[in-house]
């Protein structure tokens, strides 16, 4: 039976950006859960195929520029040398740059599924790509949560969260008030 | 080429023609009270990026966005901006994704854009052992645009014209951006100064308030 679903993210989490980043994470698995429902699906699922398009198309790439534009070069500045975050973070640029390729691959096998209505997976090596995509998006969503983000918890200031939490907002069109961190839009 | 240029041109000047007050706003006196230094390869001016008004900022721009001394251009529009312009805050500016990083990153081909970034070429060299754990290129290449504003910033610090400006007593403060095109945001790369103590500190000298905290944190 397939039931999961991605949830969208209350705005104002916004103004605590590690927070977001977990919900963020959260969302990633719901994705990967959907892709390799749709990878294994038998049937065509036009609402579901189209979902994920979406957030393939939008939510992904914006997901991306926060850590490797904004999130990660912040942190190079704030973490101890002991942190050893550097190659942490250098893997991690890497692994963002495949997923961009393989999230296009899978975008494009999508778009043309939904063209011809057959459904994703009855193509055995997209059906492959899809199922690989997810395992290496998992993993990496699990580094990111064991290593960077506790270690962000401990060295970014109340002030670095506040105009990263801004950023943040800005990326996706929303105004947060600099005082109090309040959502505007 | 140069005709479609043109007929572009009068198409541009007709499309305002909605908004009458467009070219009187742009002719306007104004006393421009920023000196934005960018990367000539950037697609957004400082202006796109703020949303000042036309005269608002002066504008000087070249291959990865360098202060360099011995660049007469750039000394001539630094010296125009500080002493005719009076400008109160000086921006160095680089972008995300910029092409004149990637390139002092890649084998130097001769030519006179290999002589222009070889400082660039040797700060690359200098954060070696850091930038080699970024495996990604364009992540490397983007770190190293962070590492060049604030190597620039140091230079502008260390730059007479600005030492000048400060012992005439007039308000200056210098700053390093970096904004990104995907986004349009600017990041504040915590190197600014406004004071010869404070211009000291950054380049490596003895800190002030301002140097010891930010020296807490990891330098750029």
């Amino acid at each position: 039976m397939t039931t999961s679903t991605i949830e969208s993210i209350p705005p104002r989490l916004l103004a605590e950006p590690i927070e977001w980043f977990f919900a963020e994470h959260y969302r990633h698995r719901q994705a990967c859960k959907m892709i390799e429902e749709v990878a294994a699906a038998m049937v065509f699922d036009r609402p579901r195929v189209i979902e994920l398009i979406v957030f393939l198309d939008q939510d992904l790439p914006l997901h991306v520029i926060d850590e490797e534009e904004d999130f990660f070069p912040l942190l190079r500045r704030r973490c101890e040398p002991g942190d050893d975050v550097e190659r942490v973070l250098g893997m991690l640029s890497a692994e963002h740059r495949a997923d961009v390729v393989q999230a296009s691959a899978v975008r494009d096998h999508l778009l043309a599924c939904l063209e011809t209505e057959r459904a994703p997976g009855l193509d055995a090596t997209q059906r492959k790509a899809m199922i690989a995509f997810a395992a290496q998006e998992r993993r990496h969503l699990g580094l990111e949560n064991a290593i960077v983000l506790p270690i962000a918890r401990l060295r970014l200031a109340p002030e670095d969260l506040t105009t990263l939490g801004r950023r943040l907002a800005a990326r996706r069109g929303r105004l947060l008030d600099v005082a109090v961190g309040a959502d505007q839009a | 080429m140069s005709e479609a240029l043109l007929a572009d041109n009068l198409a541009w000047a007709a499309g305002r023609h909605g908004d009458r007050d467009f070219f009187t706003r742009q002719a306007a006196p104004r006393q421009a009270e920023h000196l934005w230094i960018g990367c000539a390869c950037s697609r957004l001016s400082g202006q796109d990026l703020t949303g000042l008004p036309p005269g608002a900022i002066f504008a000087l721009a070249n291959l990865g966005n360098l202060a360099l001394s011995q660049d007469i251009g750039f000394l001539s529009g630094l010296q125009y901006a500080l002493e005719v312009l009076k400008v109160r805050h000086v921006v160095v500016c680089g972008h995300y994704g910029c092409g004149a990083m990637g390139a002092a990153l890649s084998d130097p081909a001769p030519g006179l854009v290999d002589h222009w970034l070889a400082p660039v070429r040797a700060l690359a060299w200098r954060h070696a052992q850091d930038l080699e754990t970024i495996l990604d290129p364009a992540a490397r290449a983007n770190r190293l645009c962070e590492l060049n504003v604030a190597a620039q910033l140091a230079q502008l610090a260390a730059n007479p014209l600005v030492h000048e400006t400060w012992r005439r007593g007039q308000p200056l403060s210098l700053h390093g951006w970096i904004h990104s095109a995907a986004d349009g945001l600017l990041r504040d790369l915590e190197t600014s100064v406004s004071s010869p103590r404070q211009a000291m500190a950054l380049v490596g000298g003895p800190m002030d308030q301002v140097g010891r905290r930010r020296g807490k944190r990891k330098a750029s």
